[in-house]
């Protein structure tokens, strides 16, 4: 239609709310969102697009008042705002549809909403909310069992709760984080009609999402984030998927504005396939077949999986997160019980077995949450160095006692070899650095010499020193012929690291290829749901 | 990084120290005590009592001489092992305040062994196990129902406690009453009695069977697999799976391991406490040791060690109290004691109470670097 508009509405006209030039800096040093500008209009749907980390959750959080900008401001028409809390945000007319919704199970939609209307002190207003919410679904269409405890209710139904709880104050903006991600496709329909319906209304919306389809259904705009900078503000109608999975995952593109965009930052140094012609994989280690498992919200996390890893290869999962990834993982490392299928390691069933029995086939698992899973924060160096090996002989003399004075030698052996920084076995684990904890993780994971080592998000969250030495030692045990299974948010990582690669999307893989036969901009169609046909 | 293993001082330090693991949170329980006694103090001198002289008695009578102090061990005694009963299962995640009933009926079945005759030493040893196994049972059913069916242990355990109560005032009045003294249950045999460790004191044999179940706790938590298990398990669940742990598995450990030392609280009093060697009609030398075990376990941090330290402290309040009322003009009734108790345990559930006072020093640093600052400096900022 008429030409994009990188700048649009600069004539001013109507605009709700715009973000001028909003740079976030969490304390830590973490650059979440650099000189982002916005313009959000009434009667317009926004998608805002990216990867993990792209600044999408905290941009939002600086319009719905969650987080204060470190840089630039947010303006109305009438003026500078500045929310000191989400409370004043929603007075405003601003309301926030987190991805984890905060109501009170055991309460029913009507007294959820009531509780939600802030009047400390006061009897709730039951009666009354109930008659706002029967005219509110009267209009808008958007219909939940009013007296039922919402526990009991559908994700979907919870969702659209908590929607009401929104437009029961009578907000103007409507701000929606991966609304689709937990919902059925029934469900999903039914959520953009409403969207529609409420656009219709005159309100301003957006949407936070990785889905490129759906960008595509329900937009008007999309404006695509990159490492916390708005690479791409464009109509939908003048962009094609191609184009926004380019902008999302990074690779050098003239906007239609004429501007070209950044190209993708530091690229993880690509030594590490040294990647040995064919021969170097070995005999299957892990095969998995026809594999599904329930999610804690959805129903089908993972969906019939079938792959295979193979002794001296890593097997990449890349994926935006949330696709059935963790699912997979903790499915095979005894964490979660799968809900058909199969899993072998080395021909052995593991699925259903303790976590205990499946590192003693093999196994090691640097689990992706570090804190939950993979340390106890209270315990030594030393009592973490054992967890889950802390029943072998070599640690365990009679009667279960445990030999420390063993024990800290080969803490300070791993500290040695995997250069962990801490004063002595004897140190907390919580006094650790990140990327300390997580080289305690990977030491005690790989000196169990695993025959295959599932490792979730190895890297995150750490500095560019021990995220390479972490890649190193993965890639070291490759070439020691260890099958690795490798999943990672950090699409730079799987690339660069994997010898095979599968990219996940709903539970699925898209596609299982070698890393060269994928361009970047193929992988992000496939992390955003699209299917690529043929080759390319 | 450096090795340093070479140096057998460092060795000892660094074994000390994992020692002491546990125990470093001290201050804050002697804080707490302080702040107890304070508080004691404070309502003595508002009711009229002088306070100083109140507390030179219990002193004395606490730790005022060799009989007084033997009494305050004796006292600690049943205290240290309903101590371990809360400690154990805190340690493995649960808040187990079922040490009072289970006590009741680990008393109840050693007094059993007044129906049968052994040799001296093992007619002892039988009556202490039948009360590790009595307390080890009547442990299960909050057990079982958390694991089952999960009910929560602080529910469960209150009722327990309550069914074992009621228990044990009907075998006590019915079934294991003495015929020719109504008023209480059967005497426990000399052979099975913890002979008399000082004599003209209450302090019996007992108290090794204390410090050995504290002992045993302690190495069992800190030096083998399975105590590694709870403790992982206590702290961090997920993980504790993630490492192969049988959660369900170190919570029955637990809570039976707990039922025993709550049993063995039983048998040590009614077995080892001169001079009624039975169980009184309405338990008065069992009432409430269960839950003074809780406050112990909390002044001691948790910790076997600590334990043993907090409990010759409470059993020397509950000695020394007892001096305290009979001293004087106006003598302090007992139930003071129990105000000092209630206050200490009060001050411990106020974890901020010891970050009060390095955030006061913070701040008042703060503000004295603020007036002692150059004017210049003001400006500029």
């Amino acid at each position: 239609m008429s030409e994009s508009t990188n700048r649009s509405g600069a004539e001013g006209n109507g605009y709700f709310l715009r973000a001028e030039r909003i740079t976030k800096i969490y304390s830590d040093g973490t650059v979440a969102v650099r000189d982002a500008t916005l313009e959000l209009r009434p009667g317009e749907i926004v998608g805002l697009l990216g990867e993990n980390g792209a600044g999408k959750t905290t941009l939002t959080k600086i319009l719905s008042g969650l987080l204060p900008p470190t840089r630039g401001r947010v303006v109305s028409p009438r003026g500078r705002v500045r929310f000191s809390s989400p409370r004043e945000a929603l007075e405003f007319g601003i309301g926030m549809v987190h991805q984890h919704f905060a109501l009170v199970g055991t309460f029913t939609a009507v007294e959820n909403v009531a509780l939600s209307q802030e009047r400390p002190l006061a009897p709730l207003q039951l009666a009354e909310t109930r008659a706002k919410l029967e005219a509110l679904m009267g209009e808008s269409g958007l219909r939940v069992p009013l007296d039922v405890p919402v526990e009991k209710l559908a994700v979907g139904e919870q969702q659209r709760v908590e929607i009401l709880k929104v437009l029961s104050r009578d907000v103007d903006l409507l701000i929606l984080d991966e609304p689709t991600s937990v919902l059925t496709p029934l469900e999903v329909d039914e959520l953009f009609r409403l969207l529609r319906r409420l656009k219709g209304e005159g309100k301003a919306i957006v949407l936070i999402t990785h889905k490129l389809k759906e960008v595509g259904s329900i937009t008007d705009r999309v404006v695509v984030l990159r490492k916390g900078a708005v690479v791409g503000d464009v109509r939908t109608a003048d962009v094609t998927k191609e184009e926004l999975a380019q902008l999302m995952v990074g690779k050098a593109l003239e906007t239609r504005a004429g501007r070209a965009v950044e190209l993708s930052t530091e690229e993880v140094p690509a030594h590490a396939p040294a990647k040995r012609e064919g021969g170097g994989r070995g005999q299957g280690v892990l095969h998995v077949e026809g594999l599904s498992v329930a999610g804690d919200a959805k129903p089908i996390a993972v969906d019939d999986l079938t792959f295979d890893v193979y002794g001296g290869e890593i097997f990449g999962i890349a994926g935006v997160e949330g696709n059935g990834q963790t699912e997979l993982v903790e499915a095979l490392t005894g964490l979660r019980p799968a809900l058909k299928g199969r899993a072998t390691i080395h021909g052995q069933n593991i699925l259903g077995l303790d976590p205990r029995q499946i590192y003693k086939l093999g196994v090691a698992h640097i689990p992706e949450d570090r804190w939950v899973l993979g340390l106890v924060l209270p315990f030594t160096l030393a009592e973490n160095a054992i967890l889950g090996v802390h029943r072998w002989d070599q640690f365990r003399g009679p009667l279960s006692v445990l030999r420390w004075g063993r024990i800290n030698a080969h803490v300070r052996e791993l500290m040695e070899r995997f250069e962990i920084q801490a004063t002595g076995p004897g140190a907390p684990a919580k006094s650790l650095s990140g990327g300390n904890q997580q080289k305690l993780i990977v030491g005690r994971e790989l000196a169990k010499d695993p025959a295959i080592v599932i490792a979730s998000q190895p890297t995150r969250g750490l500095d560019v020193g021990a995220a390479q030495y972490i890649r190193d030692t993965l890639v070291e045990m490759r070439d020691r012929g260890r099958a690795i299974l490798l999943v990672s948010a950090d699409l730079d990582e799987v690339l660069a690291l994997s010898d095979r690669v599968a990219v996940m999307y709903e539970g699925k893989f898209m596609a299982v290829a070698r890393p060269e036969e994928l361009d970047r901009e193929k992988v992000g169609m496939l992390m955003g749901g699209v299917s690529v046909g043929g080759r390319g | 990084m450096t090795g340093n293993e070479g140096q057998p001082g460092g060795r000892l330090l660094r074994g000390v120290h994992r020692t002491l693991t546990g125990l470093h949170p001290a201050l804050e329980s002697v804080l707490a005590a302080v702040v107890g006694l304070l508080v004691g103090a404070v309502l003595m001198y508002i009711w009229g009592y002088d306070p100083w002289r109140a507390y030179w008695a219990l002193l004395r009578g606490a730790y005022g001489g060799s009989y007084e102090i033997a009494s305050s061990i004796a006292r600690g005694v049943p205290l240290v092992l309903t101590g371990l009963t809360f400690a154990i299962c805190l340690r493995g995640g649960m808040f187990n305040i079922g040490a009072e009933g289970q006590m009741y009926v680990g008393a109840a079945a050693a007094v059993c062994v007044a129906y049968f005759k052994l040799p001296p030493g093992l007619h002892v040893v039988a009556g202490v196990l039948l009360a590790a196994v009595a307390g080890a049972v009547w442990s299960l059913g909050p057990a079982l129902l958390k694991l089952t069916r999960g009910v929560h242990e602080v529910i469960s355990t209150i009722m327990f406690n309550w069914i074992g109560r009621f228990l044990v005032f009907y075998l006590v009045a019915y079934v294991l009453v003495d015929a020719r003294q109504g008023q209480r249950t059967v005497q426990i045999p000399l052979s099975a009695r913890f002979p008399v460790l000082v004599r003209g004191t209450d302090l019996s044999y007992s108290v090794f069977l204390a410090v050995a179940f504290a002992l045993f706790v302690y190495v069992l938590l800190w030096h083998t697999a399975t105590g590694y298990e709870v403790r992982a398990a206590g702290l961090t669940p997920t993980a504790a799976r993630y490492g192969g742990i049988s959660i369900k598995r170190t919570m029955l450990l637990s809570f039976i391991l707990g039922g025993v030392a709550a049993g063995l609280a039983g048998a040590a009093t009614v077995m080892g406490l001169p001079p009624t060697y039975a169980i009184i009609s309405g338990l008065p030398q069992l009432m409430n040791l269960g839950f003074d075990g809780m406050a112990v376990a909390m002044v001691g941090r948790n910790h076997p060690i600590g334990i043993l330290v907090a409990a010759l402290f409470f059993g020397g309040l509950n000695a020394g109290g007892r001096v305290m009322q009979f001293y004087g003009s106006n003598p302090v009734p007992l139930e003071m004691v129990r105000v000092v108790m209630g206050a200490i345990v009060l001050a411990m559930a106020i974890p901020e109470l010891a970050r009060v006072f390095p955030a006061l020093a913070a701040s008042g640093r703060a503000l004295v670097g603020m007036l002692s600052r150059k004017r210049p400096v003001e400006e500029a900022a």
